[in-house]
């Protein structure tokens, strides 16, 4: 059938190779990044405008100079909400106001980003084919490297437009722009080091988010105790303190952030060669010692699936609320002496900070949105595990889908609560130790008390499940945040009252200050119930993927 | 640069630990260019290893690889002179098989693109779909496609055909032919002996991380143990000493007139022996590939 010919006459005929494989990569991860850089772009560009140009509508002038001296030198205010400087400027208030959350959501995202098409890649085995080309190892780790500290630019790009579109000083925004740029460049950076390191795409996630929150949690230790105040050159969120937009217009402090990015950037280039493809630098056992006896039933399974996340988040959960308990003394004596203040916290959502029980109560109500995010963070790993045919087998057995996913969303649901309840705990723990007379019933009930939000986001991701699976996360955090943020900005604008409704925070009592606003929680309940039973029956019915 | 002087895949006692796995041992081996060379072994063998040590994703050990005289760990000479298909194939479930195609071309060592769209012809591929869109086989004939369209003077192929349908079986082993038709080299991991024995010139097999047998086939068989059968015209109980020949095992009398015994090496004693009695028919069959393979794979497990 075939003649063979002599060996040399082939090579002659080979077409040559293409000039540079680098650019085909760096397409491919354009690609894969480029819708989500355009959203958070157009969300962190949008809320940093429309609270800039909100501010000029409602309150320019509102506040005498005297009390933002006294605002920005304590240390309970600078701890919680970040150092409030300039607030008599709409471009300082945004970056007070909108400031970390801005580059908490830009961090997160370009960190996930970072570990997704790093170790996500070699996770699925689509890097192999790749680097059986002419690409090494580093160059697919620089190429992502670049392409996100360009998103990261994009991102900084879309806020400096958004503050210069909402009038506000081009100085100030510009610096602000590269803070919350910044940061997503350093979040992107510490996720493609976290993928260098860890073999599995989710631990690597997990290690790069937690290494930023570490960094928030610093930077408010950092304003809150003085004698720590070097803590602030740590972390980007720190940095913007140092940096003060629109007020001191300080530039040098960039310069770490170039750091902040430069170090986590460098070490993952290096690390990136002389590493087997496919796994981490850390490897874990490939053997277990004794087999788990939870695998032997359902429920077992989904206790097993929950325990390590539950623990992760209870960590967080617990070191954010020790510092908020060991803050409430500090907090309380300066809202006795600046009742501007107690006003002003109370237009911004923070009402009744005055009482212990009311600063615990205002200080709960965050806790809906991690332990909300827990949740929806763990109906999203079943979202994915779909995807990447890990249930396929599950679901050749006699197991059916409701059943299975019934128990997991039973054991998430058990997991809120932990989290919650470890978060009233440490708040006691540390109110206790400034001895501010925080009951630990009250602690824990105000604690608890948020636990229908979590639920909610529980309700609102199982939904998605059943529906729309490629959005698990972003649907089920949408309680928590999107409502959180939906309250403040009703309640700083003066909002109507059917939209300030729409938000279960809305429907929250300020427990302990308070008494269980009842109705509201049975109605949260109810509606978490809907949500979950219309996703568990799309679920039931759907193609599974994958 | 001259492909020609060294050989296509040279591995020099290359060894992979993971952890307390040895998953390759003191491997060392030569693949001449222009060879199809056949890679054997059972399951966890350590085949998917090697290849993937000679492609520079896994660091060795021990030892070293290189691909046509360009050590395999740097990377950006040694796969100018490669392609590769894996085990399982996983694509970008966004792209389309032509994006796919458009950027394996665009990391690999030059694509005839004209030879693409005869091979994406010839393999039936859909390239408007979707990845995410495609089922196993035709994942798989992606990643045939982007290899064979190269023209690269290696192809490393990792059970390259594992959900190929049989009519696209039949194209791969035509592109085999072609490709060593024109010269270049093959290494191909399979566990279809079938096809290994159907394209391959010379095969390794590997056991528990070592190389057991590196042997052309047609010597594998010679080497190997052929089944003789034997009819006689009346019974002859002379022939009784024939069990303790050189190279003679497994002597069973089916009949008094029949036996069936193993032979290994040169026949010349057992012709002696028989020559000295009235033999009506006498049978020697080879032993068919499998059965070769099964004998080595299954001292694997003693
Ligand atoms: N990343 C890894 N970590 C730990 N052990 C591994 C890893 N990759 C392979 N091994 C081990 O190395 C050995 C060889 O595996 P390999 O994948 O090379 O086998 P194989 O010959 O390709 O088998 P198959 O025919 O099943 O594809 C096995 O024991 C396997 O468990
Ligand atoms: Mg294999």
């Amino acid at each position: 059938m075939t003649t063979r010919t002599p060996p040399r006459a082939a090579a002659t005929a080979r077409p040559g190779a293409p000039a540079s494989p680098g650019t085909a990569v760096r397409r491919l991860t354009v690609r894969q990044v480029r819708r989500g850089t355009l959203v958070v772009a157009l969300l962190c560009g949008g809320l940093t405008a429309f609270v800039a140009q909100q501010y000029e509508q409602t309150f320019s002038g509102a506040v005498g100079l005297d009390s933002l001296a006294a605002l920005a030198d304590n240390p309970a205010i600078r701890t919680l909400f970040g150092p409030a400087l300039a607030l008599d400027d709409p471009g300082g208030f945004t970056v007070w106001r909108t400031g970390t959350v801005a580059a908490v959501l830009a961090g997160i995202w370009a960190a996930l980003a970072g570990t997704r098409v790093t170790r996500g890649e070699e996770e699925a085995g689509r890097a192999d084919l790749l680097l059986a080309g002419r690409v090494r190892p580093a160059t697919l780790v620089r190429t992502a490297l670049g392409v996100l500290l360009t998103a990261g630019a994009v991102i900084g790009a879309a806020v400096v437009a958004g503050m210069l579109a909402a009038g506000t000083a081009v100085t100030g925004a510009v610096l602000f722009g590269a803070l919350v740029g910044g940061t997503a460049m350093a979040g992107g950076a510490l996720g493609v080091l976290a993928g260098q390191l860890v073999t599995e795409r989710r631990s690597a996630s997990g290690l790069a988010v937690a290494v930023l929150l570490a960094g928030l949690l610093a930077r408010m230790v950092g304003d809150g105790v003085a004698s720590l105040a070097w803590l602030q050159w740590l972390s980007p969120f720190g940095l913007l303190g140092r940096v003060a937009p629109y007020a001191l217009d300080r530039a040098a402090p960039l310069l770490v952030l170039v750091v902040l990015v430069a170090v986590p950037a460098v070490l993952a280039a290096v690390l990136a060669g002389g590493r087997d493809v496919g796994s981490g630098r850390w490897r874990g056992r490939d053997r277990a010692r004794t087999p788990s006896r939870l695998l032997r039933s359902l429920p077992g399974f989904a206790v097993h699936r929950v325990r390590r996340p539950t623990l992760t988040w209870s960590l967080g959960v617990g070191a954010y609320y020790l510092l908020i308990g060991l803050l409430a003394t500090a907090m309380l004596d300066f809202l006795r002496d600046n009742p501007v203040f107690a006003e002003l916290a109370a237009d911004a959502g923070f009402a009744r900070l005055a009482s212990v029980e009311g600063y615990a109560a205002s200080l709960f109500s965050l806790l809906a949105v991690p332990v909300g995010a827990y949740a929806a963070a763990r109906i999203a790993a079943v979202a994915g595990d779909e995807a990447a045919s890990r249930l396929t087998l599950l679901y050749s057995r006699p197991v059916g889908r409701v059943r299975w996913a019934g128990w997991e969303a039973v054991a998430v649901a058990v997991g809120t609560v932990v989290v919650a309840a470890v978060g009233g705990l440490a708040t006691w723990a540390g109110a206790s130790w400034v001895d501010a007379g925080l009951g630990l019933g009250g602690a824990l009930g105000g604690a608890l008390s948020v636990v229908p939000v979590a639920l909610l986001c529980l309700g609102a991701a199982l939904l998605a499940l059943g529906w729309f699976p490629q959005a698990v996360l972003a649907v089920g955090v949408l309680p928590a945040a999107g409502g959180y943020l939906l309250l403040v900005l009703a309640d700083s604008f003066g909002w109507p009252s059917w939209v300030r409704g729409l938000s279960p925070f809305a429907h929250l009592a300020a427990v302990p200050a308070d008494p269980v606003d009842v109705a509201g929680l049975v109605g949260m309940l109810a509606v978490a119930l809907v949500l979950a039973a219309a996703g568990l029956a799309g679920y039931a019915r759907r193609d599974l993927r994958g | 640069m001259a492909p020609s002087a060294a050989p296509a895949v040279l591995l020099d006692s290359l060894g992979k630990r993971f952890g307390a796995t040895e998953a390759v041992v003191d491997l060392s081996l030569a693949v001449p260019a222009g060879e199809v060379f056949g890679f054997l072994g059972p399951n966890g063998a350590g085949k998917s290893t090697t290849i993937r040590l000679l492609l520079g994703l896994l660091r060795p050990t021990t030892g070293r690889a290189e691909v046509f005289g360009d050590a395999a760990d740097d990377v950006e000479r040694a796969h100018r002179h490669l392609a590769y298909v894996p085990a399982d194939v996983a694509l970008w479930p966004g792209l389309t098989g032509r994006e796919c195609l458009d950027l394996l071309a665009g990391v690999g060592p030059g694509t005839d693109t004209a030879y693409r769209d005869e091979l994406v012809e010839r393999f039936g591929l859909d390239p408007g779909k979707r990845a995410r869109a495609y089922s196993t086989g035709n994942r798989q004939k992606v990643a045939l496609v982007a290899a064979f369209a190269t023209r690269a003077p290696l192809l490393v192929l990792d059970e390259p055909t594992s959900g190929l349908d049989p009519l696209v079986e039949r194209e791969f082993r035509r592109c085999i032919a072609e490709a060593a038709g024109r010269g270049q080299t093959v290494f191909l991991s399979s566990h279809q002996l079938a096809e290994v024995e159907a394209v391959c010139t010379r095969v390794g097999i590997l056991r528990a991380g070592r190389l057991v047998e590196v042997a052309g086939l047609e010597e594998l068989r010679r080497l190997r143990r052929s089944e003789v059968t034997v009819e006689l015209a009346r019974p002859a109980p002379g022939l009784e000493r024939i069990a303790g020949l050189p190279g003679v095992a497994d002597v069973r009398w089916t009949t008094p007139l029949q036996l069936t015994l193993a032979l290994t090496g040169p026949p010349r004693a057992v012709l002696r022996a028989l020559g000295e009695v009235d033999v009506v028919r006498l049978d020697v069959r080879e032993p068919s590939l499998e059965e070769i393979f099964l004998d080595y794979y299954g001292r694997a497990a003693a």
